[in-house]
């Protein structure tokens, strides 16, 4: 059974949680036997063996043994008991805390089963590029600069987030038809480019030019017998009267249409047993991570001299990869995504009237949403500590952000318009990403701010602990009713009151009144609607903070479980997949390895590209195991 | 003497086309028959939305008044429930079940699985006989990401059609691209230039299979979906060439210069411009089958610059019965319906032979909840426009009773199209007086 200088180790290691001295103290006495009977009182009416409703036994998860070997049973249990699905409606329910003590006993059983044997590879399934790693491997392949974009489907996101998750990277008619046009529209245009036709033109023979440029669009090298076929269909394209630059232009469409280039996929291991990945799906793997691209002439040569895994080469190229201008890439695609950053472009885009000055000037809405981004970069740049995130001294400014923060900036005098890092004036109240604007409009209506919406934001985005969906027919907590209190705090207040609600407001309001100071486009304000502003808030454990100063001291008394969350997240993009239980244990590595290096980037970074699932591959299941 | 056309109009769909087509000259040249589902998020305001009588003699509630004009052509349905999509949570479950009538598995991603849509069951059966197989159209992007409150990723939140139960089809969005593509599709090729697309196309099938048996069988699964994808795709163009296999002729022709702008300027313009897209490929006969969603599940689009609204569309649903949400409610209700009754008012306005466009279509409006306060997927709001080829007995307001299988809708549907099926998802049978005769 678990004690109490284990505990934290495990809580630090855990998704859904939020306070660990409360959950050490009360949540991780519930033991094996306390917990089964918990689940006995509350399931075994509809789940016994006699007869168990939708198929479900309690009995097999009745084993210490089931957390290894029921593992996804034991995940879905728990999802469901979490998010208010079961017991169901009317049936007798355990309230709140009861609720949570058992998914959490069940989250760390699990994990500890899974790490029991220490971690693994996990899959690696094939993908398909998504429209921004197409767009970027066009590019740097033809040495070209098309807005590609908008040629292709947006692509929706799966796993942790992200729209590079293979499983979710699924494949319509509106694609196919997409592939064929767009590859001739970029034949066309690499046609009447100097710079495309130098990469193309490499040799005078159409053999030779294929041998070329077949390796690089599929990443990995080409056999004569691969190469053929695209010989062939030169040959035919000549047949038909084409000259030997169009039916060299002709076939390379062929190539941009191929599977081989709008997929990557890695050869099978029947080995048996985890092995290094191939040295060319590595660059692969590390240049889609870091660039959002294919792999450049470096990696391919370290590839192709077997160099690339060595945990030193690897290290270095790291570092070289993020100076490159390319991690850009990986800056905005993984912030955006993790922060929601791409949601001011949608449905969270202020409101143009109550906003005009977003709106209409684009410069500064621009500057707005580049913000988060092109700090992350910084902090990867400079090789900053990733709580830098959370709080900071510097920031990315510019003329415009300076006017919208209503500070001064020492900003380069030569270049005040363009986005820079700059050092913050004390007391600025915009270190970390929640002083940037765009975070803060993000965690707000498009035409108001609203505490909960923030206070969720932070619980998910900053530390991984979303709240549980508000459970049916809640009554409404924001919205003004007559007759009743007036602000939104004395709103909020009385529906705390209201035990059903109280349960998740308390860890979420408090946070974001916190953050009341800035408006739905965040500005600094001291009062709103005619009232001064009230920053104080306080959290279920009785914690008091006021004003965003307060609430970074409350994360950043929190920091390990933001590290994890945040090494997490990378983890998810880095592998372009969801993570298994599995790979919470290297997450717990990774985090556990970036506070003894001072948090620092480069530490998460390379703790990730070093980790067994991003170097190694697992045996591929043969025909039997994988039918469902 | 009282023209047919004249007749028609007076009564919709009522008197409808049987007729029609024993008086036509030319037994053979029906027109098609198509389909299409526009998907309102949110559900609606139930108190203005239901006519109180049933039958023929209804008066239109409040939000739909929009259709007054076409009363005659539209067939408002009460008590129609989609059983499959009553658990999970408040949102994804229904939504991306709308048209599947399946329960989708709960999963971030790895595991997605839905039921094929019935505007793809339908589109697989005239897949060959039109330039484009069907024609899945947004206004707002994917929504991006998972979303974690409730463990669903949001790629089932931004899908209605789904041609297989773990491929979502992605939507168009941007209504010029739309355009090109129809304009592309109906025109054909030069029989040169679609000789050397097949051939390219050949090419990379052979890659294809290649790379297929290089890898794992997960892998395999995916590399299926393209060589299946590619193949449809090579038909299409071999189809399309302007050579002489070409049996497909344009039932009205498409002009460049009608093209649309690239940036529509707002929400309802960039709604309007879908609509008529929708309506121009039915027009021409470029695809029978379509789908257009006004939003993402959950979409808190903002409807402040709808006259009388201070909020966005999710929050206004989640009313909690105060007076002036549920006014606002109905407001964005009511203009949704408006946009519908636009689409029908297009599709009338195309004369194809003695009868419209419209009579040779049916367009199911419909929202996945009831009461979006609720997050109910009992007495879903659907109301249906058009005569399907004259087999819609329209006209009427159909009360059944409660719960009873809003896919058996479907079937009634599947059936005017021409593609009748006796089952489909927890069907029971047709949905009773849909149908003529």
């Amino acid at each position: 059974m678990l004690d109490v200088t284990s505990c934290g180790k495990i809580a630090s290691s855990m998704k859904a949680l939020w306070l660990l001295p409360v959950l050490c103290s009360a949540a991780f006495a519930l033991e094996f036997d306390a917990a089964q009977r918990q689940l006995k009182k509350y399931c075994v009416a509809c789940h016994s063996d006699a007869n168990p409703v939708g198929g479900f036994k309690l009995s097999v998860v009745a084993t210490q043994e089931s957390f290894s070997t029921q593992s996804r049973r034991w995940t879905s249990l728990a999802n469901r008991v979490r998010n208010f699905e079961m017991p169901p409606k009317g049936a007798p329910a355990p309230a709140l805390e009861e609720r949570e003590e058992i998914t959490k006993w069940i989250d760390s059983s699990l994990h500890q089963a899974a790490c029991a044997t220490g971690p693994g590879a996990g899959p690696s399934p094939i993908r398909r590029l998504n429209r921004d790693e197409y767009a970027a491997t066009i590019r740097d392949l033809l040495d070209i600069h098309l807005d590609l974009a908008k040629f292709l489907p947006i692509d929706g996101g799966g796993g942790e987030g992200f729209d590079n998750a293979a499983e979710t990277l699924s494949l319509s008619p509106l694609h196919t038809e997409k592939y064929l046009d767009a590859a001739k529209f970029i034949m066309d245009y690499a046609s009447r480019e100097y710079k495309s036709r130098m990469k193309i033109f490499t040799a005078p023979a159409a053999s030779k030019i294929l041998a070329n440029f077949l390796p690089r669009a599929f990443r990995r090298p080409v056999s004569l017998a691969e190469q053929k076929p695209y010989e062939e269909l030169y040959a035919i394209a000549r047949k038909q009267g084409q000259t030997h630059e169009e039916a060299i232009f002709f076939t390379l469409r062929a190539v941009l249409v191929s599977p081989m280039f709008l997929f990557r996929a890695e050869a099978p291991n029947y080995t048996g047993a985890e092995r290094p990945v191939d040295q060319h799906a590595l660059a692969s793997r590390i240049s889609y991570f870091l660039w959002g691209s294919m792999p450049d002439e470096l990696l391919t040569d370290l590839a192709a001299t077997g160099r690339l895994s060595d945990p030193e080469v690897l290290q270095q190229i790291t570092k070289r990869m993020l100076r490159s201008d390319r991690s850009l890439s990986f800056a905005v695609r993984f912030t955006d995504q993790w922060l929601h950053i791409r949601e001011l472009n949608g449905e969270k885009a202020p409101d143009a009237k109550l906003f005009p000055e977003y709106a209409k000037d684009e410069e500064l809405s621009g500057d707005i949403r580049n913000q988060p981004s092109l700090y992350f970069r910084e902090l990867l740049v400079r090789n900053r500590p990733v709580l830098d995130l959370i709080d900071s001294t510097h920031t990315v400014g510019s003329s415009n952000l300076e006017k919208h923060f209503g500070l001064k900036l020492p900003l380069d005098p030569g270049r005040r318009k363009q986005p820079q890092w700059t050092e913050l004036p004390k007391d600025s109240n915009r270190g970390g990403v929640l002083g940037m604007p765009a975070v803060l409009a993000v965690s707000s209506y498009p035409y108001r701010t609203s505490p909960v919406l923030r206070g969720a934001w932070v619980l998910e985005a900053i530390l991984g602990t979303p709240p549980p969906p508000p459970p049916p027919n809640v009554p409404s907590l924001e919205e003004p009713q007559p007759g009743h209190a007036k602000t939104i705090r004395e709103r909020l207040a009385r529906h705390r009151e209201n035990p059903t609600c109280a349960g998740c407001h308390s860890r979420i309001d408090g946070i974001g009144f916190a953050l009341d100071n800035y408006d739905a486009i965040g500005r600094w304000r001291k009062e709103d609607a005619g009232k001064p502003i009230d920053a104080s808030g306080e959290l279920n454990d009785g914690t008091k903070m006021t004003g965003p100063d307060g609430l970074k001291q409350v994360l950043l008394n929190r920091k390990d479980l933001f590290v994890r969350h945040l090494t997490a997240k990378m983890l998810g993009y880095a592998l372009g997949r969801g993570l298994t239980l599995k790979d919470s244990c290297t997450v717990d590595a990774i985090a556990a390895e970036v506070k003894q290096n001072g948090y620092s980037m480069h530490s998460l970074v390379s703790g990730i590209v070093l980790s067994q699932p991003f170097r190694m591959q697992s045996p591929t299941p043969g025909k039997e195991t994988v039918k469902r | 003497m009282i023209s047919r056309r004249t007749l028609l109009r007076g009564a919709g769909c009522s008197l409808g086309l049987p007729w029609l087509e024993a008086m036509a000259a030319t037994p053979g040249a029906k027109p098609p028959v198509r389909m299409a589902f526009l998907y309102m998020p949110n559900g609606v305001n139930v108190a203005n939305w239901f006519p109180k009588e049933k039958g023929r003699n209804f008066d239109l509630p409040k939000t739909l008044t929009p259709l007054a004009p076409l009363k005659d052509q539209i067939t408002v349905f009460s008590n129609l429930w989609n059983a499959n999509s009553k658990g999970g949570d408040g949102h994804y479950v229904k939504e991306a079940a709308i048209l599947t009538c399946q329960t989708i598995r709960k999963t971030q991603g790895t595991d997605m699985a839905n039921g094929v849509s019935v505007d793809q069951f339908a589109a697989k059966t005239v897949k060959n006989e039109t330039p484009l197989p069907s024609l899945e159209l947004g206004v707002t992007p994917v929504a991006i990401g998972v979303d974690a409150v409730v463990g669903y990723t949001r790629v089932y939140g931004s899908h209605i059609a789904w041609s297989d139960p773990a491929t979502p089809l992605a939507r168009e969005l941007n209504p010029r691209s739309v355009f090109e593509r129809l304009y592309r599709a109906a025109s054909g090729q030069q029989a040169d230039a679609a000789k050397l697309d097949t051939l390219l196309l050949d090419r990379v099938l052979g890659d294809a299979k290649r790379l297929r048996a290089q890898l794992g069988v997960a892998d395999q699964i995916r590399i299926d979906e393209y060589l299946s994808l590619m193949r449809q795709l090579e038909e299409r163009v071999k189809r399309a060439s302007a050579g002489q296999q070409r049996t497909w002729k344009a039932r009205a022709p498409i002009d460049m210069k009608d093209a649309p702008a690239d940036r529509p300027s707002d929400h309802a313009e960039h709604c309007r411009l879908m609509l008529d897209m929708m309506a121009l490929a039915f027009q021409t006969d470029t695809t029978r089958v379509s789908t257009l969603m006004f939003g993402n599940s959950v979409s808190n689009v903002s409807f402040r610059w709808l006259e009388g609204v201070s909020a966005g569309h999710h929050d206004v649903s989640h009313h909690q019965n105060e007076a002036d949400k549920l006014r606002q409610y109905q407001l964005i209700n009511e203009w949704h319906v408006g946009q519908f009754a636009y689409l029908l008012n297009r599709l009338k306005s195309m004369q194809e032979g003695e009868s419209t466009v419209l009579d040779n279509s049916m367009v199911l409006f419909a929202s996945a909840l009831c009461d979006g306060n609720k997050h109910d997927p009992h007495k879903l709001p659907l109301v249906l426009g058009g005569c399907g080829g004259g087999r819609i007995d329209s006209g009427q307001h159909l009360v059944y009773g409660e719960d009873s299988p809003l896919s058996n809708l479907y079937v009634s549907m599947l059936d005017a199209f021409g593609a009748p099926v006796e089952r489909f998802a927890d069907s029971t049978g047709p949905a009773a007086g849909v149908l003529k005769g």
